[in-house]
């Protein structure tokens, strides 16, 4: 079994008055890629910086490689690559200079991947810091995030600020950072299309509690819409256990279930003598399924 | 003679998870002879660095191949094509073929097809695809 780099248990944090996660449960295993996935607001960079320690979490456990994340070593902190949303680096510094200076912080630093990443993702390494654009910035940021090749890379957002072209370049470099299996990504965004290609994991967090957390293929196996037809109109009682939304129509009804199984559509089948379709879903409908419900 | 990794495809924003893809594509190149018995699949790596998806997903697609019997596991070397699956019990590979079939036969029903125009059907289809083998 793979160690579990991240746990947390009934986390939670509030600001104030107002509380922003209200318990959250999350096992991130060894190798895995992890999507968190959110609407705006949601929590998801509250609750990256309680992962990080970066904010003290109000109640709840978490460990991050077994530590408590407000007391991290820094042995545990070596093994650690974070990009926040907005990335802040030196100003009056050189790209280059910046990514020395901050290679000097780690004994297992990777120049030579750090030259790689640089011309992969097309940054001057002579160019001032304070002339780069949005995307160069949030570039830099990965780069220094991963010059020591963290075992945990942590990223807010990295897709943000990036053009398609940057996105890809940056699904392709966490491809390659996390072949070995041992090595774990947990990133956040919006962008449900970023994540199909590479999560292993998806973690939906809604309103300050994960709704879902598994693999990615669990998911998409198990969310479905089941179009329903039948020869005369549905009767006002239609429905079908645990369904996320109905809506009838007439002779067709069109229904949303988080757990579909043979079991359930020969139920269909046979309690209201229709004929069922199951219509397979990508990530933005499961997630609008999940959030509409 | 092995398959080339760029042999496949992958649409990542449909609704078929990933590995379910590959397992698709594998048993089409099997079912149309692409592939025969004892060709090599790509290594799990390679694949999916050309398919650019996680080498997990490659990985889990191999397995279920492996476990439903089409391709088999050869120590260092990969994943080869198997012979065809005559060794599963014949009640077994039955009753597979009888759960894709009903749903068919149900909407058949619904169409308003007797049974011997179903099997009408049915003969047609076989007819038209006379498996070369």
């Amino acid at each position: 079994m793979a160690p579990d780099i991240i746990r947390c248990e009934n986390l939670r944090k509030s600001f104030g008055k107002t509380e922003v996660l209200q318990g959250v449960d999350l096992v991130v295993p060894e190798g895995a890629v992890v999507g968190l996935l959110g609407t705006n607001g949601a929590g998801k960079s509250t609750l990256i910086k309680c992962l990080l320690g970066l904010l003290r979490i109000s109640s709840g456990a978490a460990t991050v490689f077994g530590e408590d994340p407000w007391e991290l070593s820094a042995a545990t902190k070596a093994r650690l690559g974070y990009v926040p949303q907005a990335v802040k680096v030196y100003p009056w510094m050189k790209v280059r200079q910046v990514i020395d200076y901050t290679g000097a912080f780690y004994p297992q630093w990777d120049p030579q991947w750090c030259d790689e990443l640089l011309r992969k993702w097309e940054l001057d390494g002579s160019a001032w810091v304070r002339n780069l654009s949005g995307g160069e910035l949030q570039r830099l940021g990965l780069i220094l995030a991963m010059g020591h090749r963290p075992d945990l890379l942590v990223l807010d957002e990295p897709a943000a600020s990036l053009d398609p072209i940057g996105r890809r370049n940056l699904l392709r470099s966490l491809l390659d950072a996390t072949r070995d299996g041992v090595h774990t990504v947990l990133f956040s965004t919006h962008i449900t299309s970023d994540l199909e290609r590479v999560a292993s994991h998806v973690a939906i967090l809604g309103e300050g509690v994960i709704d879902f957390f598994g693999e990615l293929d669990e998911l998409k196996d198990s969310v479905k819409r089941i179009r329903v037809h039948s020869t005369a109109n549905l009767p006002v009682d239609f429905a079908v256990p645990g369904s996320l939304r109905t809506e009838v129509a007439g002779k067709t009804a069109v229904v949303a279930v988080a757990s579909v199984d043979d079991q359930l559509l020969d139920g269909i089948r046979n309690r209201w003598d229709v004929t069922v379709d199951v219509e397979d879903l990508n990530l933005e409908d499961i997630f609008l399924e999940l959030h509409d419900a | 003679m092995a398959v080339e990794p760029e042999h496949f495809r992958v649409a990542p924003s449909s609704g078929v998870p990933l590995f379910r893809q590959i397992i698709d594509q594998v048993a089409a190149l099997v079912a149309s002879g692409v592939l025969k018995a004892g060709d090599m699949l790509p290594s799990t790596r390679e694949l999916a660095r050309v398919l650019e998806v996680n080498m997990m997903t490659v990985s889990k697609a191999y397995s279920r191949l492996e476990a439903d019997g089409l391709v088999e596991r050869v120590r260092g070397t990969g994943m080869r094509v198997a012979a065809p699956s005559v060794n599963r019990p014949l009640a077994e590979r039955q009753q597979e073929f009888q759960e894709q079939v009903a749903p068919a036969l149900h909407r058949a029903r619904q169409l308003g097809l007797t049974d011997e125009q179903i099997l009408n059907v049915v003969n047609k289809v076989l007819k038209a695809n006379v498996h070369g083998s």
